[in-house]
């Protein structure tokens, strides 16, 4: 209890921290988790109730994500959504890999990382958007689909490593299985559910809690995979009432959820990761990767290369997707790598989301300049 | 004229307005229950600001007219301790007939039961007038009591 008790405390006072820095704090705990680790002053050990806690926080996490893949929702969006998706994909996975395998990462772990480079932090975008108040602009929802989009790839990686040497077309059909299950059962039940959860009593909040672990514990009975249970619940129970749903779940959440990205840095060994330098350099190529899909969907999409600037500047970060993937599938290596390109994107990103603008100023009184120069107005 | 509505998942609901003027307004219902609004003209940067629950609620009243005018507005206080205590807060432009008469000379507490708590003359604002103040034609007065007493108010002493 004493390692929990600390690793909160400090979480505490750096989240105070980042709230007035107005920066991400999931960077924050990250490096907290590696300062109190056996890599930094080894005064915080995981252990049991840490890990129990952690799982507990990664499924929250996936559930809450769940939620927001609402297949009625999605089924109405235009085609600008697949457009952006696919470019994102198409530009941010081949450079992740290429990045990775670069390094001399072995190739599965290489296909792990370019996941985790590939998925750009939701919770960022979202607070960059709403903090820099830039969700007037077109952009904005391009944005939030994206991450939308991206959620559903992150669930085709997450089947993919879950497969991985098992057998993996049993598997397949038996988690479909269940998932298929797992969304009929929600819509038989949708009338009685929503009237349960419009109650104002504390029933919808002890039924958010159990509906995830019972979940989790089915997944193990079943020998699916929990964590894409989880998230298929979640979206399946989109279809009744989401907002009470996130309402509930959100506290939990952000409490494990803290405790999930502290022992993540804690659980992290630099042991044969590549050298710091090659790191940043993955960061680096990671941020500029998606500034150059973001100019592609700029420009097909909004027919404005700088809307693909505004764009970067709000899905640069790589945040808790990431991580929960390293977590979850990565060895204590890719852990490492995977920490650097979060710590890195996600400041690198929160700075963009704030200045970035600035960026797009300088730009324009270049143009300016240009323009000028060769005699047009 | 017509809202179009977009869900922004993960973060809530964005309305938008275009005006007959080509200028757009946007509104967006945060998760976290509170709310930004944009305004964007035709040409020129956009302006953002975002409001607690309570404050849009204000802002939609101002909009729709429903409770004030500005002119001659009032607003009734009810405080959760005291449920059967019941305030109105009123104001009124001066007029004509008491012009250059002094509070006290116009016995308003002692005729109505109702006080002046303030008093707006242009960009200046006296707050508890003195008994002595004299009104002038365009201040407004803020004036305090039972919704009786500012009814007695409005006849005997503005003689509306």
């Amino acid at each position: 209890m004493q390692g929990l008790a600390v690793a909160l405390l400090v979480c505490l006072a750096l989240l105070v921290l980042s709230k007035r820095l107005a920066f991400p704090p999931i960077p924050f705990y990250i490096v907290a988790g590696l300062v109190l680790g056996e890599l930094g002053l080894g005064i915080v050990a995981a252990d049991e109730i840490s890990a129990f806690l952690t799982r507990i926080g990664l499924l929250f996490l996936l559930f809450s994500m769940g939620l927001q893949l609402r297949p009625d929702q999605i089924r109405t969006r235009s085609t600008s959504f697949a457009t952006a998706g696919i470019i994102d994909g198409a530009v941010n996975i081949p450079l992740g890999l290429l990045g990775a395998l670069a390094l001399g990462i072995p190739f599965y772990e290489a296909v792990l990382i370019a996941a985790a480079f590939y998925i750009s932090s939701s919770a960022m975008a979202v607070a960059s958007l709403i903090e820099n108040k830039k969700l007037f602009l077109a952009e904005a929802e391009t944005v939030v689909w994206l991450m939308v989009f991206e959620d559903i790839i992150l669930v085709l990686f997450v089947a993919l490593f879950s497969a991985q040497g098992q057998g993996a077309a049993y598997l397949f059909a038996r988690t479909a299985a269940v998932i298929a299950a797992c969304f009929f059962a929600v819509r038989f039940a949708r009338k009685p559910l929503i009237s349960f959860l419009s109650r104002e009593d504390e029933l919808p909040l002890v039924f958010s809690f159990s509906a995830v672990i019972v979940t989790a514990w089915l997944a193990g009975m079943l020998g699916v995979p929990e964590t894409l249970l989880v998230i298929a619940l979640g979206s399946a129970l989109s279809q009744t009432v989401p907002v009470v749903l996130e309402a509930q779940i959100h506290p939990f959440r952000d409490v494990f959820l803290i405790v999930f990205f502290v022992f993540f840095g804690i659980s992290i060994d630099f042991s044969g990761i590549p050298p710091l330098p090659a790191l940043a350099g993955l960061a680096v190529l990671a941020l500029l990767s998606k500034l150059l899909s973001g100019i592609l969907i700029g420009r097909i999409v909004h027919r404005r290369a700088v809307s693909g600037v505004e764009i970067w500047s709000h899905t640069a970060a790589r945040g808790e997707f990431s991580i929960a993937l390293a977590a979850v599938f990565g060895s204590a290596f890719v852990s490492g790598t995977v920490a650097a390109l979060v710590v890195i994107t996600s400041l690198g990103g929160a700075l963009l989301g704030k200045y970035g603008f600035a960026l797009f100023r300088l730009r324009a009184l270049r143009n300016l300049a240009e323009s000028h120069r060769l005699g047009r107005p | 004229m017509a809202f179009r509505s977009v869900a922004l998942p993960g973060i809530g609901t964005k309305y938008e307005l275009e005006t007959d003027n080509g200028d757009t307004l946007a509104i967006v219902y945060l998760q976290n229950g509170r709310i930004q609004l944009y305004s964007s003209p035709s040409s020129g940067e956009t302006c953002a600001v975002e409001l607690t629950n309570p404050e849009s609620r204000r802002l939609g009243s101002v909009l729709s007219g429903a409770i004030m005018e500005a002119e001659d507005e009032g607003v009734e206080i009810a405080f959760s301790a005291l449920a059967d205590l019941r305030i109105s807060v009123h104001t009124y432009p001066v007029s004509r007939t008491i012009e250059g008469m002094s509070i006290a000379k116009l016995a308003i507490r002692s005729r109505t039961g109702a006080s002046v708590i303030a008093v707006s003359r242009g960009a200046k604002h006296m707050i508890n007038p003195h008994p002595e103040f004299v009104f002038e034609t365009g201040d407004t007065v803020v004036v305090i009591g039972e919704a009786d007493q500012l009814k007695t108010f409005e006849r005997t002493i503005l003689e509306k």
